[in-house]
């Protein structure tokens, strides 16, 4: 076993100079500005729904799509804030709010919607494009803050990794609403919160390992965002 | 001994046997020395090695102070004493010197040592230790060897002892002395294929006599 002194020596030995990192609320708009990128992009490839603007002035439509982007922009900053080792738990709790009128405002429409699916069902062709925007605007995202946080494997790796998932999920599924012109709400419904439960699950599973995974890779790197 | 870490004030008393009052985030006394962990660590994150080793070396005594609340044996403190030494290292750069030392360095400690305890209660839940009885019964001093006196032994003994002198001293050699092949070759001067073939013989008739032993009322 190396003694704690040899060790002592050894870590003073590899001490280079570091950069500290920005503040948080600062890199957190620096993920968030790489999103809304992203968001750009997707909109030059795909275009907006047509029915946009007549979807926007539908109450329903307009509050979930605010809530699921506020829920993105403040849960973002939660996940850059409780990275930091002294930052309070409590930190996790700021996306909790929208969060919930998110998934309410979901519900209700569902609910509301739910007869006028048509019996035409659902389209493939629809489906894999839908699954498109998922992926071009979730995959980017998830790599950007992977990286960004990837000091977190050693410290609160479970918290940061479900949070950043939660602002991942939110954003793609504003992308998706902004989009997807497909009226099935059972659908929204399902992207939306299978979206997000699937990308939370696999943080909360693998998020450790995934941050470990590119902390050893990247962390002795002194290029710190 | 410690006072617990508060984080509603801006720096934290902490008392610790070897360092003296130290006070971590301000300015700490020390005999005639002035320690400033925040300072000394804004200093190492600008590549400031003396600086770096001062702080370090200070932390340490406090670290294992830290971590022998949670844990018991001396080498499992030092372990975690390391652990937090590394992954301070590892992430020095998210320190922002304008903000108190201590929270930040006690919320490190506290995330490994309490890695350090689950990984120990995970094993723990598939590991025996040895007890004072396991080694009291190890040695052969301590275990008795008591005369076997089954009916069934006997039989089996005196079917062995019915056998042909080939058969009955290979089967003595490799079954009851438990040599290998090599040993049991050396041993009595026979050949391996021959050792084989008397074995397998002297159980095919042994097996004969013991059921024909049972069948017999």
């Amino acid at each position: 076993m190396t003694k704690t002194t040899e060790l002592i020596d050894a870590l003073v030995a590899s001490a280079t100079p570091v950069r500290r990192l920005r503040p948080p609320l600062v890199r957190a708009m620096l993920w968030l500005a790489f999103a809304g990128l992203v968001l750009a992009l997707v909109t030059v490839e795909h275009g907006l729904r047509a029915d946009l603007m007549l979807r926007l002035h539908q109450p329903t439509f307009a509050i979930s799509t605010a809530a699921a982007l506020a829920t993105g922009v403040l849960s973002a900053i939660a996940a850059f804030v409780i990275s930091l080792p002294d930052r309070s738990r409590w930190w996790l709790v700021l996306p909790m709010p929208t969060l919930a009128a998110w998934i309410s405002t979901i519900g209700y429409g569902c609910l509301t919607d739910w007869v006028s699916v048509g019996p035409e069902g659902v389209r493939f062709g629809e489906e894999l494009r839908c699954f498109a925007i998922f992926v071009l605007t979730s995959v980017p995202l998830t790599l950007a803050l992977a990286v960004m946080l990837r000091y977190a494997a050693m410290l609160r790796a479970g918290a940061v990794a479900m949070t950043g998932s939660l602002a991942i999920a939110a954003i793609t599924a504003t992308a998706l609403s902004l989009f997807h012109d497909h009226d099935a709400t059972a659908i929204i419904l399902v992207w939306n919160l299978g979206t997000a439960a699937l990308i939370t699950g696999i943080a909360g599973l693998f998020g450790r390992r995934i941050f470990g995974w590119i902390a050893t890779r990247m962390l002795w790197s002194n290029a710190h965002f | 001994m410690f006072a617990r870490p508060s984080r509603r004030r801006s720096s934290l008393t902490l008392v610790a046997s070897s360092v003296g009052a130290a006070r971590v985030g301000g300015g700490e006394r020390n005999g005639n020395r002035v320690r400033d962990w925040s300072g000394l660590m804004a200093r190492a994150q600008e590549g400031d090695r003396h600086a770096y080793r001062a702080l370090l070396e200070d932390m340490t005594p406090y670290l294992r102070a830290l971590a022998a609340r949670c844990l018991k044996a001396p080498g499992d403190i030092e372990d975690a004493v390391q652990d937090v030494l590394l992954t301070i290292h590892a992430v020095r750069h998210t320190y922002d010197p304008s903000r108190p030392f201590g929270p930040w360095l006690v919320a490190i400690a506290n995330r490994r040592i309490i890695d350090r305890l689950r990984r120990q209660i995970r094993a723990r839940s598939r590991e025996i230790e040895l007890s004072a009885e396991h080694e009291t019964f190890l040695p052969d001093a301590a275990n008795v060897h008591f005369e076997d006196t089954s009916a069934d032994s006997a039989t089996l003994h005196a079917a062995i002892a019915a056998l042909p002198p080939d058969q009955r001293q290979a089967v003595s050699l490799l079954k009851l002395k438990e040599m290998s092949l090599k040993e049991a070759a050396l041993a009595s001067g026979r050949s391996v294929s021959a050792l084989k073939v008397a074995t397998h013989r002297a159980i095919k008739s042994l097996r004969k006599r013991l059921r024909q032993s049972s069948e017999e009322p």
